[in-house]
């Protein structure tokens, strides 16, 4: 169910809210302008938002604010009914973050099936060791993603898509009941990016709430049903899926685009 | 070839095995966490810090500790940081530290004191007493317990601290135990090593295993297991040569860094694949 920015304002939440932003914004440490301001949305539980925009609009942020990583400078942010500046732990417990590709080191000493793993690790909690089931679910992510067979992989041999792929098993092992997906489709060829898509798609009908971010509006994927325009820190437009792709908004910005190639 | 007290002996020895213990434990963290820099300013602020108790006459090792604690209380909030640039914290630091150290030497009055300053320097195995060798046993208690009982929070910490955080691990928290731990392995080692060598032994013998293990836990293992080595055989060279101790461990896993390297399995398939290609 989608709740209109009205109702928030009026400060009834849906009962099922699992995201809720009032104004916030976000200022990165040393700078003097937000990089995302004054959002206010709300995602409901099973929601799959993706959230689409240009180079350096705030995406990112966005979902490093969500899951508290990003301390949000005003405004207010809860999720799962928590309020993350005082509960960040929990929320981050329950939500699989797929970080926007990064480099690592190829001599790095650690491998996939410990990578993978290390998803696990708020789960388990402290002064716990991984048991055989939290192994079998690791396996089994890794099964999901196609890279069962690179469990006893070092992590810096893989190329950039097989990366990718771990760090989604990685979420997914979380057994999250939210997944924050930051561009999860880079370096993937044409039929792992299908795969993938299925994937998450799966893992949203059974029940997990998702926010994804693509800056490619081709890659939005079929079950997606929200879509988050952010341009400038700010939302441009956010709204069910295919309300928002017949909207001018995004067809702006598809031009933009289509003239800087 | 000296000959020494029975007792030094054993003091000297369980010294070295131990310095070793604790500061490879600490080279995993540092190596890894690219906080090379902080554990480069603690260990000569640990050294300015020695200075300072031998002016001010009260045990070095507790205004080093002090020293290296400060310096690691103000750097570790900047540790995570990517926008710390490290070449001014180290040109900053480590010139404030040594400048702080020769001042403090310079004003330590008599030559008792400027024996001791000497021996923090370059290290001795007369300067270790029971107590400095009961200290480093806590010490590698306290980090072999924290690595077992905490190591999938390590593992994660290691890989990615971003991650780590966002997979609920108190990230703020574990820095500040790391970055301690490794204050204190500098501190308890420095009347042994020297302040100038210690920091070549938190680095060497983890670089030195990373050559040679892709699994985190196997580099957990062999870095102390390789510090160790070095430290009982710089200790005998040592014994043999009459080199200072601290010089002689350095060297020892200076030379193991080095052939290492030139052995590595992971350089090697490195240099056949690009012949090939
Ligand atoms: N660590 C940082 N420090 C300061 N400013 C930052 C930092 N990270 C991002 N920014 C700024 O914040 C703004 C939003 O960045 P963000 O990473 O959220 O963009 P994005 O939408 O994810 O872009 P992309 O599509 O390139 O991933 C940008 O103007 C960027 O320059
Ligand atoms: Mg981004």
């Amino acid at each position: 169910m989608y709740t209109t920015r009205n109702d928030l304002m009026s400060g009834s939440k849906g009962p099922k809210a699992v995201v809720l932003l009032d104004k916030v914004s976000t200022v990165y440490e040393g700078e003097r302008f937000p990089a995302i301001r004054d959002v206010s949305l709300c995602i409901n539980a099973g929601d799959f938002v993706c959230v689409i925009g240009p180079n350096g609009s705030g995406k990112t942020t966005l979902l490093e604010t969500v899951n508290g990583i990003l301390r949000n400078t005003s405004g207010n942010v809860r999720v799962f009914g928590l309020d993350v500046t005082e509960s960040g732990h929990s929320v981050r417990t329950r939500t699989g973050y797929v970080i926007q590709n990064f480099e690592i080191d190829p001599l790095s000493p650690f491998l996939c099936k410990n990578v993978v793993m290390s998803g696990r690790v708020g789960k388990i909690g402290l002064l716990r060791f991984p048991s055989e089931r939290d192994w079998a679910i690791v396996d089994e992510s890794m099964r999901l993603v196609g890279m069962d067979s690179s469990a006893d992989r070092p992590i810096g041999k893989l190329s950039g898509g097989e990366f990718q792929k771990i760090l989604l098993a990685r979420a997914i092992a979380q057994e999250p009941e939210m997944f924050l997906l930051d561009e999860p489709f880079a370096n993937l060829d044409l039929k792992s990016r299908a795969d993938v898509d299925r994937l998450i798609s799966d893992l949203n009908r059974k029940g997990a709430t998702t926010v994804m971010v693509s800056h490619d509006i081709d890659s939005i994927p079929f079950s997606c049903s929200h879509i988050i325009v952010m341009n400038r820190g700010r939302v441009a437009a956010f709204g069910p899926r295919d309300e928002l792709l017949q909207n001018g908004v995004i067809s702006s910005l598809m031009k933009v685009r289509g003239s800087a190639v | 070839m000296i000959s020494l007290p029975f007792a030094l002996l054993v003091t000297a020895t369980l010294g070295s095995i131990l310095a070793g213990l604790s500061c490879s434990i600490a080279g995993v963290f540092v190596v890894r966490l690219n906080i090379a820099s902080i554990g480069f300013c603690m260990s000569h602020a640990a050294f300015a810090g020695a200075a300072f108790g031998l002016l001010i006459e009260v045990d070095p090792l507790l205004t080093a500790m002090l020293f290296a604690s400060v310096t690691a209380l103000l750097l570790a909030p900047v540790a995570n940081r990517a926008k710390l640039n490290t070449d001014v914290v180290i040109g900053i630091m480590f010139s404030l530290m040594i400048a702080l150290a020769f001042v403090f030497l310079n004003l330590s009055p008599g030559e008792a004191a400027s024996g001791a300053a000497l021996r923090i320097l370059w290290g001795s195995i007369f300067a270790v007493s029971e107590y400095d060798v009961l200290y480093l046993a806590l010490l590698c208690a306290m980090m072999v317990s924290f690595v077992t009982l905490f190591y999938k929070e390590i593992f994660a910490l290691m890989f990615n601290q971003k991650l780590a955080k966002a997979a609920g691990v108190n990230t703020y928290v574990f820095m500040l135990i790391v970055v301690f731990l490794t204050g204190l392995a500098v501190s308890f080692s420095l009347k042994l090593i020297g302040g100038l060598l210690v920091y070549a032994l938190i680095i060497n013998p983890t670089s030195t295993a990373y050559q040679f293990f892709w699994d985190f836990r196997k580099i957990m293992v062999f870095s102390p297991v390789i510090g160790v080595a070095s430290c009982i055989a710089g200790f005998i060279f040592s014994l043999e040569t009459d080199f200072p101790i601290g010089a002689s461990i350095v060297i020892v896993s200076a030379i193991l860094l080095a052939i290492s390297i030139a052995i590595s399995p992971k350089r090697r398939t490195a240099k056949i694949a690009a012949q090939a290609a």
